[in-house]
């Protein structure tokens, strides 16, 4: 380019053009941005187009085989026996009398929202025959071997037409043969990945039409090498040099952009300037609404609830530029080869592939996740390197994050970072019904707006950009990992439901989509079976909500028509799969942040997500177990007679603070706290009645001093900590009650007043100990009970009539049986008990292990919450029985001053 | 018994302590903010209505000095002493010079209208004089000819006109009665015209500013604030300089983002590690000129072509052809605040390459200098084809070019003003002269997002700022790779 300015300038300065001219160029030259930088690889040298028998295209007249092409420098049999995109589950390919997938890839896995099916061999009817699946299919195949080779391993031009379904199509309802030879097959198609703009919709066209020999060639329109007129290609001269190599100026070889991957894997937008907007509701990007973009939410165009607020890219990585392939890299490119090391003491083996190696024969299976939703090459699950491996979530989150590292142990990542879906996602395909465009009734997640939905549901229009996205919330569910860890992590959850009938040959096979037409119209128009059974309120049409199989009845008007048509026992199935989310990452500032938000009565761990708003017939839909999902809830159907999952986070084994409760024990606590302040009030007030009526009667007291300073201490700071800890701790088991409270703070004020409590107590113990004082809190066993019998008699009739204390209060013997029997309790079981329940919930960030031995937080944290409740009981108990001092105030003073007033008793001394 | 102190009291502060303490080390605390902003901001005192305290009548605008300095008896003493009166800077000793050399208006060109020495009676319509003249010297000394209405009146009642005096028909007795402080418009009447016209100069720097939207500047649209917000004043020295007029600036006169947003960093991480090498104005001014144009091109060479149609943006017979840019996204240079090369009067040129009028210094060795973004004024302007240096016609008055359309006469005019010698030969050369940007600052939203600059379609021409690739990806440079 650079070079051609030049020219024209010198052109210009020959001529004497006028220096303004010039001028003009040159500073329109200086204000342009920088040139960009190129995308092609820098070293990848100019190379012939070759056709399939290795001789230049331009000679032939042939389509171009990749194969060949790309075969003189690079292996390509290795880059298509190692690539799982050109596979696509054909190595894998088992039919399956019972099973729908017959592999765990788009050649034979049963996909309901594609709903078309290649039939397996030896269905009774045929859907799609191989030659139909590459069409219909077309714009997800790349080529490789499904698309040359005969699942017997023969090439597929070899084939007669019509020999098997492999070369059998269905035209207008009739099988019949297909032409292979004529045809052509695909091989991988390279240019689709490693050209800056491949022609995908010129490659889709071509395969639509059969073409399959010249799908790759089509994928080059646009670079004008090739003419295509009509289907007819001719190969443009000026394109090559003369040594018939293609001109670099042309065509350059880059490694694989998002927009590469975009072109397959869903919503891709990379234009600074050209606001994002994504018009319906189908297709990858909406099984997720995931969006790979820099751009800002807020810049985008579409209709997007608080928008102006959303000022954060749609995806964090895309923002910072990193690329698909950073993370979905090449297994064996040296740059980011992560081999696990043998042996153990080895850190890093520097002897890796050298780089032409590696060019030679790049691996094309690429480091994957754990997607609950592509099941293809599961050996590979797990390779790539996930958020942890580059970011250290313990140093980003140290400054407000408490318990990280049990955050880290419970949640994934995404399940903060990518709080919440801002563009349409699918929620349920029921193609258990046809609407008269033959489509399936559907819905859109995160559309639900009122706007959005009346406008969709009056004008029977799929989602269009007018509608305002609302967006959602990802579902939560347990995912476990290839090393047995479960985490929690985002998810959507698509929901299908679709008719399934039994072959004659005993095949389960989903009723073909021509068999489901034929049902439900004839002439182009609804079946009057159809219709009767259905138009409810008898106007003829059919409106969407008529469009429902709600009742046996209407079921079975559908039923009969399949049955009509041969199809044996037409049962409805349902399904809900998974579609895991790990993309549209947000940073820290738009993450999750509020503690409420899962610790909480409506905690996002326990949300219901709606799965459809009916269900057909009452058939409950299944979640597949295929996955690495492990569902904890219910599938329910709710008063609006929609259906929903439930999630059950207690099944899972997880207890989330203020929000998980065991009903019993609070119950249990509360009846136990409550019987207390009953009886003390019963008492209190039989007490104060009996002292009015009483005479009054002269007691002889004296002044002892009770309570040395440091036991007045010990206990009045106790007496704090246990109060604040039973508040604090009422509050973190119940925070939606005490909204003004930060939930954070609370947390951190519980622990370090606990810590407090039991430093507090060990300090007292000591000098319980060193003090000999610990006698004190010991029931001496000779006389115990008869001592116990009497201090109750007293409070059960003594006290009421007057009566002395049946024990003197004492400074070396200031308690009485019962005192020592109940402090005996409290001080060698709950507090023990309530601290080592405490240690152990707090240690479930440190020691995991131990927490869960000790039965976990499930069994642990409802413990601790009954010893509360219990420890709550007892001051009640406590506060009260200092009132029966000589004054109800004087023992509270005594334990103030350390001077109280005491009965005399002559007796003991 | 003598009433004790209760020493339980003493006992109830010590718990409180023990619970209080550790409580209060283990609370969870946000990151330190950073300092409040609005803690520098200088407040804006009410200013006094002059409305009842000026009397009139005044004859010349010099009578009016005279009333202020009744009251304001330092005020002049004070403005003479900065550059809105010198029109030079101090003194600087450069490199290519044996003689310390001052820079301004008054004695250097520019690549705009060039030079006003020989052309007072346009170009002094911007000076705080009264009373120029191209028969004699200006009298720097006289107090009288400061003109104080031309900061300090209403806009709308008081104008410029030629030789620094006032506009015909100005009322000077209304004006005076309208002084108060200095606002975005009472500055933009030269600030915001200057190189002939609205928003001709700067880019940055335009009438929009007047009444500005929050997307147009956020300090002066989203909080209204006027010049001297950030450009406080003392004594009526001005903070900032023009790095045009100058060779070095001292940090200490110069205006900073860092001056109110002090410790101010972002909430995300990545974009503090740029703070080394990135200016705040390269990120938050993604573009200038948002809604009037700004001249980024200049021909004088086809200036006085008979027969063709004035356009005020593309063609004037005065002045030759222009380009103007909207939404104009700036050069990025290294900048450390100071120029490495500014064209003195008399300096020799390549005819055939680009003369450079200021050349801002720094580069990215230079660890105080950071990624600044400029307007790039670019101009054909006269030079001596004999002796090799630019020449500053005489365009205004009897015998300038804008009457006669006769470059010789308005070269050998300026002989005696400049003191260089015309040789008769004249031509056009090409002449770069860069233009900090640094007003227009956007609200955070409209800032520079990672892809702008990094990246395949990056607006950082990361190999002429001395990188060997986007950053990104190659490494800073202050990062070893």
């Amino acid at each position: 380019m650079k070079r051609n300015h030049r020219l024209i300038l010198s052109l210009i300065l020959i001529l004497g053009a006028s220096l303004l001219g010039l001028a003009i160029f040159r500073q329109v030259r200086a204000n342009q941005p920088a040139s960009p930088a190129l995308q092609a690889s820098p070293l990848h040298p100019p190379f012939a187009l070759l056709d399939e028998e290795g001789k230049n295209v331009l000679e032939s007249g042939q389509p171009v085989s990749t194969m060949r092409t790309c075969g003189r420098c690079h292996d390509t049999q290795f880059i298509v026996s190692h690539s799982y995109h050109s596979d696509l589950g054909f190595s894998a390919y088992t039919p399956s009398k019972s099973s729908m997938d017959a592999s765990n890839g788009l050649y034979g896995e049963w996909d309901p929202l594609q709903y078309r099916y290649l039939s397996q061999d030896g269905d009774e009817r045929l859907d799609l025959g191989t030659p139909e699946w590459l069409m219909y299919f077309g714009e997800r195949i790349v080529g490789g071997a499904p698309t040359t080779l005969s699942r017997k391993g023969v090439p597929l031009t070899s084939l007669r037409p019509g020999e098997s379904a492999e070369s059998s199509i269905l035209k207008n309802g009739r099988v019949e043969g297909w032409d292979w030879k004529a045809s052509g097959t695909m091989e991988m198609n390279c240019f689709l990945c490693h050209l800056e703009k491949p022609n995908n919709q010129a490659r889709i066209e071509a395969i639509r039409q059969g073409a399959f020999r010249w799908a790759n060639t089509a994928t080059l329109e646009g670079y004008l090498v090739q003419k295509n007129a009509d289907g007819t290609y001719t190969w443009i001269a000026e394109a090559f040099d003369q040594n018939g190599r293609l001109k670099h100026e042309y065509v350059r070889i880059q490694d694989p952009t998002n927009e590469n991957c975009g072109q397959c894997h869903g919503t891709v937008h990379t234009e600074k300037e050209v606001p994002l907007v994504i018009q319906s509701c189908s297709g990858e990007g909406a099984t997720t609404g995931q969006v790979i973009s820099p751009q800002y939410i807020s810049a985008s165009g579409m209709n997007i609830a608080g928008k102006t607020k959303l000022v954060r890219a749609w995806d964090i990585h895309a923002e910072r530029q990193l690329k698909c392939t950073d993370c979905h890299f090449s297994l064996n490119n040296p740059v980011y080869a992560n081999q696990k090391q043998e042996p153990g003491h080895i850190l890093f083996d520097p002897r890796r592939l050298e780089l032409g190696e590696y060019l030679k024969m790049p691996d094309h299976n690429f480091a994957r996740g754990q997607s609950a939703q592509y099941n293809i090459a599961p050996e590979l699950k797990g390779t790539m390197r996930r958020c942890e491996s580059c970011h250290d979530a313990q140093k980003s989150h140290a400054n407000w994050l408490p318990y990280t590292e049990r955050h880290m142990a419970v949640l994934a990542c995404e399940s903060c970072h990518i709080p919440q879906m801002y563009a349409p996602a699918i929620e349920y395909y029921d193609w258990t019904v046809l609407k008269p465009d033959g489509q399936p009734q559907t819905a859109c997640r995160g559309t639900d707006g009122a706007i959005g939905a009346e406008i969709a549901s009056l004008s029977n229009m799929p989602f269009t950009v007018s509608h305002l996205v609302e967006g959602y919330q990802p579902i939560l569910l347990a995912r476990t990992n290839v090393d047995g860890k479960q985490l929690l992590a985002p998810y959507n959850l698509i929901t299908t439901f679709y008719w399934v009938y039994e072959d004659k040959n005993g095949n389960q096979r989903p009723v073909r989509l021509i068999d489901l037409q034929t049902a439900y119209f004839q002439d182009g128009k609804y079946r009057p079976e159809i219709l009767k059974a259905l138009d409810t309120n008898g106007d003829g049409t059919l409106s969407d909500r008529e469009l429902i199989l709600d009742t046996p009845a209407k079921q079975e008007a559908v039923a009969s028509q399949l049955k009509a048509l041969g199809l044996q026992n037409p049962h409805i199935e349902g399904r809900i799969q998974p579609y895991s989310i790990n993309h549209s990452v947000t940073d820290g500032d738009h993450a999750v942040r509020n503690c409420r938000a899962c610790h909480g009565d409506s905690s996002r761990l326990a949300q219901p997500f709606k799965l459809a708003d009916y269900a057909p017939a009452g058939i409950m839909p299944e979640m597949v177990t295929e996955t690495n999902v492990k569902p904890v809830g219910e599938v329910v159907k709710g008063k609006d007679g929609a259906i929903y999952y439930v999630p059950q986070p207690s099944k899972a084994s997880i207890y989330i603070f203020g929000h998980s409760r065991v009903q019993w024990v609070d119950m249990l606590g509360a009846l136990l706290f409550a019987g207390t302040l009953l009886g003390v009030a019963g008492h209190g007030t039989l007490r104060y009645i009996s002292y009015l009526r009483r005479p009054r009667k002269e007691i002889r007291t004296q002044r002892v001093y009770m309570y040395e300073a440091y036991e007045r201490f010990w206990h009045w700071l106790q007496m704090v900590a246990i109060v604040i800890l039973l508040f604090t701790g009422l509050i973190i088991h119940r925070p939606d009650l005490f909204g003004a409270f930060s939930f954070p703070h609370v947390v951190t004020v519980h622990n370090v007043l606990a810590a407090l409590l039991v430093l507090n107590a060990a300090l007292s113990l000591f000098y319980h100990l060193a003090s000999g004082k610990i006698r004190q809190f010991i029931p001496h066993p000779y006389g115990f009970f008869d001592g116990a019998i009497l201090q109750a008699k007293y409070y059960l009739q003594g006290i009421f009539k007057g009566e002395p204390h049946p024990f003197e209060k004492r400074p070396d013997q200031k308690m009485n049986p019962l005192q020592q029997a109940t402090y005996f309790g409290i001080l060698n079981v709950l507090l023990p008990l309530q601290v080592l329940t405490g240690l152990l919930m707090w240690g479930a960030q440190k020691w995991p292990q131990l927490t869960n031995w000790l039965g976990g937080l499930p069994f642990l944290a409802p413990l601790h919450t009954l010893v509360a409740w219990t420890f709550a009981a007892f001051i009640v108990g406590h506060v009260y029985l200092t009132t029966t001092g000589v004054t109800p105030l004087e023992s509270i003073r005594g334990m103030i001053t350390g001077w109280e007033e005491v009965e005399v008793h002559e007796e003991h001394h | 018994m003598k009433k004790r102190f209760p020493l339980w009291i003493l006992g109830a502060i010590g718990i409180l302590l023990v619970v209080v303490v550790p409580v209060a080390i283990f609370w969870p605390r946000q990151p330190k903010a950073g300092t409040d902003p609005w803690k520098f901001v200088p407040a804006r005192p009410v200013h006094v209505d002059h409305k009842d305290i000026v009397k009139g009548p005044f004859a010349t605008p010099q009578e009016v000095t005279r009333a202020c300095l009744e009251c304001h008896p330092k005020a002049a003493e004070e403005i003479m002493a900065t550059s809105h009166w010198t029109w030079q800077s101090k003194p600087f000793q450069v490199p290519w010079r044996d003689q310390p050399v001052t820079i301004g208006k008054f004695n250097q060109i520019n690549n705009f209208c060039i030079g006003t020495p020989g052309n007072q009676k346009k170009c002094m319509s911007c000076h705080i004089g009264y009373g120029w003249s191209e028969d004699q010297p200006y009298d720097f000394s006289n107090p009288l000819n400061v003109d104080c209405l031309a900061c300090h009146a209403d806009p709308a009642l008081y104008a410029k006109g030629e030789y620094g005096n006032p506009a015909k028909n100005v009322d000077l007795v209304a004006a005076a009665r309208s002084v108060g402080a200095t606002t975005r418009n009472t500055c933009g009447k030269c600030h915001f015209d200057g190189g002939g016209g609205n928003g001709v100069k700067h880019g940055d720097l335009d009438e929009s500013l007047i009444l500005p939207s929050e997307n147009l500047d956020v300090h002066m649209g989203k909080y209204d604030f006027q010049c001297t917000t950030c450009h406080w004043t003392e004594k009526h020295q001005v903070k900032g300089r023009l790095i045009a007029d100058n060779y070095q600036v001292d940090p200490k006169e110069q205006v900073s983002c860092e001056q109110c947003h002090q410790n101010h960093q972002h909430k995300d991480e990545r974009l503090n590690t740029h703070l080394r090498s990135v200016a705040c104005q390269t990120c938050h001014i993604p573009a200038i000129a948002l809604e009037d144009p700004t001249k980024v091109y200049w021909d004088w060479s086809t200036a006085g072509q008979e027969g063709r149609k004035d356009d005020h943006y593309v063609y004037l017979k005065i002045k030759g052809s222009f380009i103007y840019q909207t939404n104009y996204k700036p050069q990025y240079r290294w900048f450390n605040g100071n120029l490495q090369y500014r064209y003195i009067l008399g300096d020799k040129i390549d005819p055939n390459g680009i003369t450079y009028i200021n050349l801002p210094a720094g580069s990215i060795d230079d660890p105080q200098a950071r990624i600044f973004p400029f307007k790039l004024h670019v101009a054909k302007q006269p030079y001596d084809k004999v002796y090799n240096y630019l020449l500053s016609p005489i365009t205004a008055g009897k015998n300038g070019f804008w009457t006669l359309f006769n470059w010789d006469i308005a070269f050998k005019e300026a002989e005696k003003w400049t003191g260089l010698k015309y040789s008769g030969q004249y031509g056009f050369a090409e002449t770069w002269m860069y233009w900090p940007t640094t007003h227009m600052v956007q609200p955070a939203t409209n800032a520079l997002k990672c892809a702008d600059c990094h990246g395949p379609d990056g607006r950082m021409d990361w190999q002429a700022l001395g990188y060997p690739g986007d950053p990104a990806k190659w490494g800073g440079r202050f990062s070893k790779r």
